[in-house]
């Protein structure tokens, strides 16, 4: 019967693309991992928070300007940094000028829906809420998104 | 035999209202009603792994959203089963057997309403060119990626309904339950599902942000015309359309079957039936028109209606009438319904 010939391709088709494309999946649609590495420049923006994004005279400094400083120098990139405000920073990662954005951002903010929350890194308390601490990277860019969840699960990262 | 007989292993009678089940049908029954449970258990937690990993990928909501709506039917048949079993009353007089279409309805009504609205989110996402995010998971230590925990999912749901479904179809023949039929017809169809949901997340895998809602318009493409055809099927038996075959395939032997017993009968010049689907069991009416110099006497219609209500445990409310000429009002069943046709023009 076809039907259970077609199951079979269905599988074995899986399996394939399991092993043989494995090292290589999730892949970024606009690679954006793939431009970084080549160019050599992360561009990130930064929007003040108390504690998380402290803005002195220079770059942006405070938690999560390090963490991303941190991450670049693993890449072996070096960090441009815009500073803007959130609206800013959410159309710039929609049009892809920018490909991750910190401000104190927590995982139940209203920008959801145009850019994509990394899984949070850490937890803090505020008051009886609890906020779970994300960034914001570009839509889709599963393969850069994936690869900074990856490198933020193995920070010991400490709440300000 | 008394109401309460209890059957073979000490369960009570089956029977669809005054219709005692065949030790065939019984077991059927009992083993549908049994695999509908497990079917309902297997949904539930299919339901909840789906849940628990969709993430953001459009194709994964359209298939749990297709797991939940699975659900219907199952439930559909358990409380069809049950009403059906109850006896005429005097409010009901053909007995509840309806409640089966009132399920099939119902579940067509929900698979057409929630298709069309899945259709329509995936062809939104395409057109917005929604890239999905999908990103990593953290199980038992361990960073991976999401995608393989909705693979993983899909494998799970879509291997239980495909065998539930075979085992359910001969089944709905035996039982000749449309409920059944459409419930198992679609979860032999739910492989296509789950694959088209693995490819759609395999298709974001490598990069390909518009294989997720392709995936997603596929599969509720499908949900829509699951629902359309059960709609179709659900509306035309409430409409008393004559019997057809427990998949909607054919008109029912039967509907020709019942004229060419009565017209067996030695008495008997000619006859013109219709036979209506009540769900489970068939209602037959009969026209007779007896030999110009037969006698009609009451031992030769109660003859009649045994001849019928020997030929299938379906057929049991028979009314026999018997009359000068046929009625005209009634097309011939063993007609290819090409006259209907004509008529809608």
């Amino acid at each position: 019967m076809c039907w259970r010939r077609g199951r079979w391709l269905v599988v074995i088709a899986a399996l394939v693309l399991v092993t043989g494309c494995g090292a290589t999946i999730p892949r970024d649609p606009d690679g954006t991992l793939d431009d970084v590495r080549r160019s050599g420049v992360l561009r990130a923006g930064a929007s003040p928070a108390v504690g998380w994004v402290e803005l002195g005279d220079g770059r942006p400094a405070g938690l999560e300007p390090d963490l991303v400083e941190s991450y670049a120098d693993d890449l072996g990139v070096r960090v441009e940094w815009v500073v803007a405000g959130e609206e800013h920073l959410v159309t710039m990662l929609e049009d892809g000028s920018i490909d991750v954005a910190v401000g104190g951002f927590t995982k139940d903010n209203a920008w959801v829906k145009k850019v994509a929350l990394l899984r949070p890194y850490v937890e803090t308390k505020a008051g009886e809420r609890t906020e779970a601490h994300v960034m914001m990277v570009p839509m889709g860019e599963n393969a850069w998104q994936s690869a900074l969840e990856r490198w933020l699960d193995r920070q010991e990262v400490v709440a300000p | 035999m008394s109401d309460d007989d209890p059957g073979d292993e000490g369960w009570p009678r089956a029977r669809f209202g005054h219709t005692d089940l065949p030790d065939a049908q019984a077991r059927a029954l009992r083993r549908a009603t049994r695999l509908e449970w497990v079917t309902l258990a297997f949904m539930a937690s299919a339901v909840l792994v789906v849940y628990l990993t969709m993430g953001s990928s459009q194709a994964m909501r359209t298939a749990w959203v297709e797991d939940l709506l699975a659900l219907v039917p199952p439930i559909a048949f358990l409380v069809a089963v049950r009403l059906g079993r109850r006896r005429p009353s005097p409010d009901h007089p053909y007995g509840f057997h309806r409640s089966t279409a009132i399920g099939h309805l119902t579940a067509a009504v929900a698979l057409l309403a929630v298709g069309t609205a899945l259709a329509f989110d995936a062809a939104m996402g395409l057109v917005r060119a929604e890239h999905p995010p999908i990103g990593t998971t953290v199980v038992l230590g361990q960073t991976v990626w999401s995608g393989w925990l909705m693979i993983a999912a899909m494998l799970y749901t879509g291997i239980g309904p495909v065998i539930l479904g075979r085992l359910k179809m001969p089944l709905a023949e035996q039982l000749h339950d449309k409920v059944l039929h459409a419930d198992a017809d679609m979860q032999k169809a739910d492989w296509m599902t789950a694959a088209g949901t693995i490819a759609g997340v395999l298709g974001i895998g490598i990069g390909l942000w518009w294989a997720d809602a392709g995936a997603a318009l596929l599969i509720s493409v499908s949900i829509v015309r699951d629902g359309w055809r059960n709609l179709r099927g659900a509306s035309d038996a409430l409409m008393d359309q004559r019997a057809r075959s427990f998949d909607d395939a054919r008109p029912h032997e039967l509907t020709v079957e019942v004229d060419r017993v009565l017209g067996q009968l030695s008495w008997v010049r000619g006859s013109r039936s219709r036979v209506r689907d009540q769900g489970h069991v068939f209602h037959v009416e009969a026209f007779v028109q007896p030999d110009h110099e037969a006698e009609v006497t009451i031992d030769r219609l109660e003859e009649a209606v045994e001849a019928l209500r020997d030929l299938d445990w379906k057929i049991n409310d028979v009314v026999v009438m018997p009359v000068r000429e046929l009625p005209e009002t009634i097309p011939d069943p063993s007609g290819d319904g090409e006259a209907r046709r004509v008529d809608l023009g």
